[in-house]
This record gives C-alpha cells, sequence and structure tokens, in this order.
C-alpha cells in the first residue's frame, strides 16, 4: 500500500521527466548515432567548431562569474533586510526572469547599442561610443546582456541559505576576537560556499545551452555552440545527424555542469 | 562602587531607535569571581544589557567598564567578553576543538598550542575525546559545553550566557546548571548570566538584578530577593506570592479581605493602605480554630504534584493560595505572624 502511493507520487515527476527530456534526448540520440560514432566527426570537423567551443566557454566562464559575484552581494544584502522589504525587492529582482530574451535583447540595443542611451552618456564622459556600443555584439558584451536572467537565477538559489544562516556565529566570532573580516571568510564564507557553488554551476548550465538573448541580439554571427547548433538546423538544415551529435554534446556539458553543482549543494547539506 | 570590579555599568540608558524599549539609568557591578544572574519578564531588557555590555550595542548614556577599563565606546573584539549565546552559535562546519580554539586562531595562537589548550578546556568541560566530532555529532547539553569551553578557552575578562539553558531539556538544564556553576567558580571569573527563569536565578547566582520595562528593580542576593522583594512586582515575580491589600487597624493589625491579621509592626497610622505579601508555604494548614490568625478556609483549586501540593483556598472575602505536603482536606489556615511582609503600596 505504501510503495503504491509512492509510486503515485512519482509519476507526475517521472512523466514529466519522460516527456520533456528522456524522450526529446533519446530521439536526438538515435539520430546521432544513426550512423555509428561518424555525425560526432563531422561536427568537430565544422569550421566554427572550435571558435565555437571557445566562445562557449569564455561567455560561460565571464557570465557565470559575474552573475555569481553580483548575484551573492545583491543576496548578501537582501538577507539583512526585514522581511517585508526583502520580499518586495525579490519580487522586483526576478521580474526579469519573465521577460522574453527578444524584448530585452531589444532593450539592450537601445541602451547599450551604438546608438543607445547609456552609449551617448558614456560618450559625454570621454568614453568611445563606437568601442561601447561595439562591445555588446562580443561574448563579453554577450554576457553582460545574459547577466539579467542570471543574476536572479543566483539570487533566488542563495538567499534562503543567507536568511537562514546563524548570524550569531559572526557575533560570535567578533566576541571571540575575530575582525568582521576573518569572521566572514572563516565563518560564514565556508558554509555557504557550497551553495554558492551550486549557484555558479547553475548558471553555467544555464547561459552554456542558452540561445535566445544571443541570437536576439547578435543572430548567428557570434561564435558560440547553440548558435552553430540553431545554424545547422535552421539555415544549412542539411546534416541532421551531425547537429544531433552537436545537440547532445551540449546535453551533455551542461548536464556535467548541473551534477558538479549538486555535488556542492549536497557538501552543503552535510553540515546540516 | 570598588575600582577592581571586573564589570561595572554607571547610569547605562539606551533606548532602541524609533521605540520606547531600551534600558534607563542602569548601575551594577559584577566581583571577580562573582555569578550575577539577571531576570525579568520578556521584552523587560535583560539581553539588551548583554548586548551593551559586549559592545554590540552603544550606550547613549553612562559608562561600562571592563577590568577597571572604561570600555564604553570599545568594539566587541575588544571587549573580550566570553559568550555563551542562547542558540549555542557553534561553528558547524568546524570539529569541536576548532570551535574552541578559534579564539586563539584569531590571535595567531601556533596550531599545536591551540590543540593542547582547546584539549584541556574540553577536558575541563568533561567533553574529552569528543575533540575531532562536528557540533551537529552532539547532544545540546554538550553543544551547550563546547560553548562555554570556547568562551573561555582565550581568559576572557566576563563571561556573559544569554539563556544558556533555555533550549535544553528539564532533566539536562539541571545538570548543566550545576556545571555552569562549577566551571565558573573553578576560572574564578566574573558572570552575567540571563535567564526568565527564577528557579535557574536562584540556584545560580551570588547576585540577582531584576529588571522591569528596561529599569532595575532591585540587585541582591537570591534569599534577599525572595524574602525581602523591593516590591509587589519582584515579588510575585521571583516565587510565588499572595498580595493582599489591607488598612493598618493598631500598629501591629491589619484589616484584610481574609480578616483581621496580627502583623509584625508596620508603623501606618490606623486607617492607611497597607499591601502585604505572603508566601504561600509560610501558611499553614491547622485542625481546628482557635489561636491567632487562624480562619476557616474553603479549597477552591487544588493541584497535587506529588511532593507537594499548591491549593488556592477561599478564605472570608478573599482568597490565598498556598502550598503544601499535606495531604486530605483544609478546614482551618493559621497565618504566621512573622510570615506577613509589608510592601510600598505604589
Amino acid at each position: 500500500m505504501r510503495l503504491r502511493h509512492q509510486l503515485l507520487l512519482a509519476a507526475p515527476a517521472a512523466g514529466v521527466l519522460a516527456v520533456f527530456f528522456a524522450l526529446p534526448v533519446a530521439a536526438v540520440a538515435v539520430d546521432a548515432f544513426r550512423e555509428g560514432h561518424r555525425a560526432f566527426g563531422r561536427a568537430f570537423a565544422l569550421p566554427a567548431f572550435w571558435p565555437s567551443l571557445a566562445g562557449s566557454l569564455l561567455l560561460t566562464a565571464a557570465a557565470a562569474t559575474v552573475s555569481t559575484l553580483v548575484g551573492v552581494a545583491v543576496a548578501l544584502h537582501l538577507s539583512r533586510l526585514p522581511e517585508g522589504r526583502r520580499t518586495l525587492l525579490s519580487f522586483v529582482i526576478a521580474l526579469p526572469l519573465t521577460f522574453s530574451g527578444l524584448i530585452i535583447a531589444y532593450g539592450f540595443i537601445l541602451g547599450y547599442g551604438r546608438a543607445g542611451f547609456a552609449t551617448q552618456l558614456l560618450g559625454y564622459a570621454g568614453f568611445d561610443p563606437a568601442v561601447i556600443g561595439k562591445a555588446l555584439f562580443t561574448p563579453v558584451g554577450l554576457a553582460f546582456a545574459s547577466s539579467y536572467y542570471l543574476i536572479p537565477r543566483v539570487v533566488m538559489g542563495i538567499l534562503p541559505v543567507l536568511v537562514n544562516f546563524d548570524r550569531a556565529q559572526l557575533a560570535a566570532a567578533e566576541s571571540l576576537g575575530a575582525t568582521s573580516s576573518q569572521a566572514f571568510r572563516q565563518v560564514m564564507l565556508p558554509q555557504v560556499a557550497a551553495p554558492v557553488g551550486a549557484a555558479f554551476c547553475l548558471v553555467a548550465a544555464v547561459v552554456f545551452g542558452a540561445y535566445g538573448t544571443a541570437l536576439a541580439l547578435v543572430g548567428t554571427q557570434l561564435h558560440i555552440l547553440p548558435l552553430q547548433l540553431y545554424s545547422l538546423i535552421s539555415e544549412t538544415g542539411t546534416d541532421f545527424p551531425a547537429a544531433a551529435a552537436l545537440a547532445l554534446l551540449i546535453t551533455a556539458a551542461c548536464s556535467a555542469i548541473m551534477t558538479t553543482g549538486e555535488w556542492f549543494g549536497s557538501r552543503h547539506e552535510r553540515h546540516l | 562602587m570598588s575600582r577592581n570590579a571586573s564589570v561595572r555599568l554607571d547610569g547605562a540608558s539606551f533606548r532602541y531607535p524609533g521605540g520606547k524599549a531600551g534600558i534607563f539609568d542602569v548601575s551594577f557591578e559584577i566581583a571577580p569571581g562573582e555569578l550575577v544572574v539577571c531576570i525579568g519578564p520578556s521584552g523587560c531588557g535583560k539581553t539588551t544589557l548583554l548586548k551593551l555590555i559586549a559592545g554590540f550595542l552603544r550606550l547613549d548614556s553612562g559608562r561600562v567598564h571592563l577590568g577597571g577599563d572604561d570600555v564604553t565606546a570599545a568594539t566587541v573584539r575588544s571587549r573580550e567578553c566570553g559568550i555563551v549565546f542562547q542558540s549555542y552559535a557553534l561553528f558547524p562546519h568546524m570539529a569541536v576543538w576548532e570551535n574552541v580554539a578559534y579564539p586563539l586562531r584569531v590571535r595567531g595562537v601556533a596550531l599545536a598550542e591551540r590543540r593542547r589548550r582547546a584539549a584541556a578546556m574540553l577536558d575541563m568541560v568533561g567533553l574529552d575525546g569528543y575533540g575531532e566530532r562536528l557540533p551537529a555529532a552532539l547532544s545540546g547539553g554538550q553543544q551547550q559545553r563546547v560553548a562555554l569551553a570556547r568562551a573561555l578557552v582565550f581568559e576572557p575578562r566576563a563571561l556573559l550566557l544569554d539563556e544558556p539553558l533555555s533550549a535544553l531539556d528539564a532533566a539536562t538544564r539541571v545538570t548543566m546548571r550545576d556545571e555552569i556553576r562549577r566551571i565558573q567558580k573553578q576560572q574564578n571569573i566574573a558572570s552575567l548570566l540571563i535567564t526568565h527563569d527564577q528557579d535557574e536565578a536562584l540556584s545560580l547566582a551570588d547576585r540577582v538584578v531584576v529588571l522591569r520595562d528596561g529599569r532595575l528593580v532591585q540587585v541582591a542576593t537570591p534569599q534577599q530577593i525572595y524574602d525581602r522583594p523591593a516590591d509587589a512586582f519582584v515579588a510575585s515575580f521571583v516565587g510565588r506570592a499572595n498580595l493582599i491589600d489591607g488598612v493598618a487597624a493598631g500598629a501591629d493589625v491589619v484589616d484584610t479581605a481574609l480578616g483581621r491579621l496580627a502583623t509584625p509592626l508596620h508603623g501606618a497610622p490606623n486607617g492607611a493602605a497597607v499591601r502585604l505579601l505572603l508566601r504561600p508555604e509560610r501558611v499553614e494548614p491547622v485542625a481546628a480554630a482557635g489561636g491567632e490568625n487562624v480562619f476557616a478556609a474553603r479549597i477552591v483549586h487544588d493541584r497535587f504534584f506529588g511532593a507537594s501540593r499548591e491549593i488556592e483556598l477561599s478564605v472570608g472575602q478573599g482568597s490565598i493560595k498556598i502550598d503544601t505536603a499535606a495531604r486530605g482536606g483544609i478546614e482551618y489556615l493559621r497565618v504566621p505572624r512573622d510570615a506577613v511582609q509589608f510592601l510600598p503600596t505604589q
């Protein structure tokens, strides 16, 4: 009877996993391995593959690092606020997650593009508008644009950990002779490092596989793996097994990053 | 006030911004080796007082002295108070010995020395052999001992304990009460313990500080606090009390709702309002009428606790609570003349 109840409760999760992950991945895998390993060989041999891999790694490292640093700082601030103000600000910070990447990309072009408002203001401040305007369409610029949906994810992931952190520990450390910096580094940081690592991995996985904002900002001109895959599917459209192989590689990379994040998360659980 | 008191507050006042709560003009001192227990109802300013001594809050006016030094403007870390927090505030990612050695670590003491001194402290609090465990693997009482060892390992100028026993079960609380007293005496350190538990206060303290609405009501030994409370608030907060209003009807006689009571000399003029305190355990059930201060009584409520009973009785036009080990019914009560105390009427 108990087993039956457990199976009933697990059924929706199993269904979601099957419909939205296992079946699509299986279908892609069948296509990728239809010719043995040859489709992977062709994917690696694509002229843009290695530059795209490098671009994706650069984008992922930059966007995830910046988003994690900013997100943790924001979450630290929010965790110290009274509950009402924290809830309101959390809502505002999470709002960008509801916007379409297309709208955000358009907003960034209007704000930070060649004729953007912020670009013009920076021009008045002595910066070269041509350089600033161009930067948005590079991997680093894309990392900046991607932060709009990555920072809220970091904040949402870290905030409960920081809110629940027993601040009496910091007070205790200080009373025992630690400086504020020592208390943060030796007492708080080791305890929140694992969730911060998990949040980093989560946003790294998200940005590694994301293409919407990039596509809207720069079309397929920028070399990153998701845009390379998009090109294979929608433009050239002749080598679907190679596209499937590339899709599997991206999925594997994202899954590996997420697994690392889960490992970080489990390290945190062990202290509790 | 003596100059060598380890903790001294002079006219300490603090009000929380935007509120009325705080502490107001509080002065007392704690001598080396003395354990002072601060009690009072929730929100009376007990923990605020501790935070002001520790430096987590800054006084609006008044001075704080530790070990003879004026530390009113000093930071938390430079005050060197060992604090035991209500939640223990142990560092869950550090082993027990690392927790205990943490104050030595931030003072740059070498690793081998840290280990040696942490081990010695753990031995003193009865946790020899627990050093390598994580705090989560310890019971509440054991965690409390670790917190105590950590607070003492760096030889602080004062030991501050914020409701240290409130998270423990009743049996462990009694054991830890004795342990805290033993260790505190062994270390000969000036200590302030915050609690709302009157039993804890009376059984642990060398002296008790009673706070009400941020103001100091009485500082005295536990026995004085119980036997000679400063006012009706202290009388009813510390122990159970019968507070009875009456009218002076002679030099040693008072008319009350219970009837006419023979009392010690009270000095109030005839017709003046007086307030009496009768501790429940001082009122005696007797078998028959007759004699001084003997009244007919009828049981209204009877709570049985095994060793004793807490009984509320109707007497004359009023009521009275008694604590007694007597079994069976009660028809008469005697109020010994020397059991009657007078309290301020305001």
